[in-house]
């Protein structure tokens, strides 16, 4: 959920400095490369590798032969021939680090795929260290590999290593003295090899070998474009791709998917020899439980289970408990009487007073905002985040919900921004960046903003219910959820693009290292204050200018016909939905203070709660909209979610009128 | 026999026009030319040249202009075309070739060497009817173990099951079973690209774990969740 996308393109200073050596550890996800990170540099990152969670490349220095040097810890990937975002990262460091000294950190276990990569950086001619980590876990499973004889099929050093328990992990630095090429090599169909050579001809001497960049080209990675245009003429770049549409002519399958079948047949080969299995019978009581997260059955009873413990530790202990404490004992007794004070003393201009501790203050509101009512709940949701996460039962809460994804043309990836939105949909938008395609991305994002309540707003609105029979909960979660499904349904109709595949790898089950989830949090966190706190300043900015310069009240005024024309609901309203829109769990204490005042029916706050909900989300969540998607994107949904809020609100008006319906 | 193929497969489809050389009989001959015509065209060359060069003894050329003249073929300018008579046919003979390399190689685990010689002897035998029962027994694979396409017959558009298929969609292996896939038919190569690199590839053994709620497959020590269209993809023969 970090910086992705913005570390890949090749131009990246910070992977550029091409004059030191340094230290790049490689792998498939989920194998412990950044537990290898952690040793070797002294300092937790993001540990686990849930998609999109290490796709920012960690750096850290290490002592080499007297020297500090650099380490690099790239994103995991599952080929050097890139098909996602992160591949793409990994991929470009390896092709722009010259002189490095790669680290492949594999998964004993799994050693098919871990030779794939091999198999990628000897095509490369990329000298490289393999290590097998997560031995004890080969042992366990029966998996016993002939080291020895790997290494004279490999050509490639070989060490082994259980990296959570620092086995063998100071054989990495001495080893990686003398690192010679391996000789994985690979040859292709005769007409592949024959299109190989002619576009490696035309290729640049770079780091790495050109018969590799040429096997990319001839996959038809498009990922290679800027590199190539950088590089060669227009000319040639048509050459070459006349020679892959010739190439490809020939074969009925994808080139690409020709090139990995024949690398997996020399891999199948290397590890029939290298590896000797005793199936264990007895299951382990991680793989009953994985299979027990995923069961039709008992998958929903865990997932319910799940659901609930979250609404307990974040929503009751977080967005209540931490958030009283912090925001009446924290803000309101001690910072914000000192800020006011001293802002008092030191700011003799009334209006720059007003801007820093006023009604709509940067240090009153913003801060208060930002520390005592959003961090508390994000922290919280970080902490289940987290244990979630390296536990494994992320993805497979994914699994769970993929039918019902699909329903409404997305996939089960999409919950886990939909889950975090409950939290702040601020943050969840930031990370839709874990789907995979554009469309995926627009249509979570709208949904996020259009009716994903947040946590604090949602204890408001669960403040506001309370009073009143369960029908009232059961109507309002009815509409909201209606709305998503038809929207999400309608949307990733007529949204153009496909439906991105639903392929993810389910890990296995483990016990979370409590420090992990500690490190993890503390890094989300500042990322959160990063990201966020600024946008919190610039609503509470914005709405400090509105109020001096009357803007604010006229469009209370104006909006006024709408809302008791429209909606059936008291002029007062009004600021409620401005100051929604600005801060939404605000809107929703507005419409609470009127409620216990008895200025609402019953049927009139059902009617304006579902508005509220339905309602332009706060001001942050619209900057980051605009901000992740562009104005033109963010532009049309927020115009779309105003005209779904005030077209339903008045609906179910109406229908409540007209049926007399009492709640 | 010369022809130069340029750089393109060595193997399957490109022995010429006489697989064996002692094809005697008339009706052979044109089979082994029509399929010959077919497999230029696949590769892009419809050069007369090509064919005449390929007809160069008195024998064959007599059957290329009684095949011209029973309006099998046709030439314009130096290109040959086929003739509806002649694409029927042809067609028919591809069928049976490439779905018979299937069965001898996948099922009957014939080298390709092997493979190649019975499926160019059994191509002029087979009967519509056993052709389609080896289809449907294949779970009608859309190419050939080299990847070529195989015309599609009546059996691949009627859904029926009279012949329980050795090669099966994976979706019809019962969870906790295994199978060694045979291949992935699917119009998304990314998605290829996507499960060969998770290690899901022709020849690999998968095991069904579970179709509901999501399916859930495994290759060796990697558990992957996928779509159920997913696995209708994959072919696989039960282990
Ligand atoms: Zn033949
Ligand atoms: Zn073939
Ligand atoms: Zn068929």
């Amino acid at each position: 959920m970090r910086k992705r996308g913005k570390n890949r393109g090749m131009e990246s200073k910070d992977f550029n400095r091409k004059s030191t050596k340094k230290i790049i550890l490689v792998g498939n996800p989920n194998v412990g490369k950044s537990v290898v990170f952690n040793y070797l540099t002294g300092k937790y990152v993001v540990v686990s590798n849930y998609p999109g969670t290490t796709v920012e490349v960690s750096h850290g220095t290490t002592k080499w032969r007297g020297k500090n040097i650099t380490v690099l810890d790239t994103p995991g990937v599952n080929s050097l021939l890139p098909t996602s975002e992160d591949e793409i990262v990994t991929r470009n460091i390896l092709l722009n680090e010259k002189d490095a000294l790669i680290v492949q950190v594999a998964d004993a276990k799994n050693l098919r795929r871990s030779l794939l990569i091999s198999s990628q950086l000897s095509e490369m001619g990329l000298p490289f260290l393999l290590v097998l980590n997560m031995e004890d876990e080969a042992r366990e499973r029966g998996i016993k590999i002939n080291y020895q004889e790997l290494y004279s099929l490999t050509g490639a050093k070989v060490i082994s290593t259980v990296a959570t328990q620092k086995k063998n992990l100071e054989k990495i630095t001495e080893e990686l003295v003398d690192l010679r090429e391996a000789t994985l090599n690979i040859s292709y169909h005769p007409a592949l090899e024959e299109a190989i050579s002619q576009i490696a001809e035309f290729l640049p001497e770079e780091n790495i070998s050109p018969r590799s960049i040429a096997i990319m080209l001839l996959s038809g990675d498009k990922s290679l474009k800027r590199w190539l245009h950088a590089r060669l003429p227009e000319s040639r770049i048509n050459e070459i791709e006349a020679i892959r549409r010739s190439c490809q002519a020939g074969f009925d399958q994808p080139i690409s998917y020709l090139i990995n079948q024949v690398r997996l047949e020399k891999v199948d080969e290397i590890v029939r020899r290298v590896t000797m299995i005793k199936p264990i019978k007895r299951k382990r009581l991680s793989t009953r439980i994985g299979e027990l997260s995923v069961h039709p059955f008992w998958g929903v009873v865990i997932l319910i289970g799940a659901v609930y413990l979250l609404y307990q530790v974040i929503g009751v202990f977080g967005a209540g408990v931490a958030v009283d404490f912090m925001e009446e004992t924290v803000f309101g007794e001690y910072i914000n009487p000192f800020f006011i004070r001293w802002t008092g003393r030191l700011v003799p201009v009334a209006w720059l007073r007003d801007l820093l501790v006023g009604q709509y203050g940067l240090l009153t509101m913003a801060m208060t905002y930002a520390f005592a009512l959003i961090l508390p709940i994000i922290t919280f949701f970080f902490i289940a985040f987290g244990l979630m996460e390296d536990s494994g039962y992320l993805p497979r809460l994914a699994v769970m919900s993929n039918k019902i994804f699909r329903l409404i043309g997305l996939n089960g990836k999409a919950i886990l921004p939909m889950i975090l939105g409950l939290g702040c949909a601020t943050m969840a938008t930031l990370t839709t960046r874990i789907l995979e395609s554009k469309r995926d991305r627009i249509i979570v994002t709208l949904l996020l903003a259009l009716g994903v309540p947040c946590s604090a707003q949602m204890a408001v609105i669960f403040g506001m219910l309370s009073g009143f029979s369960p029908m009232m909960v059961v109507l309002w979660a009815g509409v909201v959820g209606l709305v998503l499904a038809v929207v999400g349904y309608l949307a990733a109709r007529y949204l153009p693009g496909e439906a991105s595949d639903f392929v993810l790898e389910l890990p296995p089950i483990r016990l979370p290292r409590i420090g992990n989830i500690l490190i993890k949090t503390l890094s989300r966190i500042e990322w959160y204050l990063k990201e966020a706190v600024p946008l919190f300043a610039l609503s509470t900015f914005i709405l400090f200018i509105m109020d001096k310069t009357g803007i604010l009240i006229n469009i209370e005024k104006g909006a006024s016909p709408l809302i008791k024309g429209v909606l059936g609901l008291p002029v007062e309203t009004t600021q409620a939905f401005l100051i929604g829109f600005l801060r939404r769990d605000y809107g929703a204490a507005g419409l609470l203070a009127l409620a216990r005042a008895h200025a609402l029916s019953a049927e009139q706050i059902l009617v304006a709660l579902v508005t509220m909900t339905l309602f332009v989300p706060c001001l942050a969540n619209f900057l980051v909209i605009v901000k992740e998607r562009g104005w033109k994107i963010g532009a049309a949904i927020s115009g779309f979610i105003l005209a779904v809020a005030f077209t339903v609100g008045g609906l179910l008006n109406l229908i409540l009128k007209i049926t007399g319906f009492k709640i | 026999m010369q022809f130069n193929w340029g750089k393109r497969k060595p193997h399957c489809h490109i022995r010429g026009p006489f697989c064996h050389r002692e094809a005697e009989t008339r009706d052979r001959a044109i089979d082994e030319l029509l399929e010959f015509i077919w497999n230029l065209r696949e590769n892009g060359v419809s050069d007369v040249a090509d064919l005449q060069r390929e007809a160069s003894d008195p024998e064959a050329r007599n059957i290329l202009s009684y095949m011209e003249q029973e309006g099998l073929f046709a030439r314009e300018g130096d290109k040959v075309y086929l003739k509806e008579k002649g694409e029927e046919k042809a067609r028919e003979i591809i069928r049976r070739h490439r779905l018979t390399e299937r069965l001898l190689m996948e099922i009957f685990e014939l080298s390709e060497e092997e493979a190649e010689k019975e499926a160019c002897k059994l191509e002029h035998i087979l009967s519509p009817e056993v052709t389609d029962s080896v289809c449907t027994f294949l779970g009608h694979p859309p190419v050939c173990p080299h990847g070529k396409p195989i015309p599609p017959g009546k059996c691949c558009t009627a859904p029926e099951k009279s012949v329980r298929p050795l090669v099966m969609p994976l979706n019809d292996l019962d969870p906790g079973a295994e199978g060694r896939i045979v291949f992935i038919s699917t119009n998304f190569p990314a998605r290829l690209d996507k499960l060969s690199a998770l290690g899901v590839a022709p020849g690999s053994i998968i095991k069904m774990r579970q179709k509901k709620p999501s399916p859930i497959i495994q290759v060796g020590e990697t558990t992957v969740a996928v779509d159920p269209e997913i696995v209708h993809d994959i072919y696989v023969k039960a282990v």
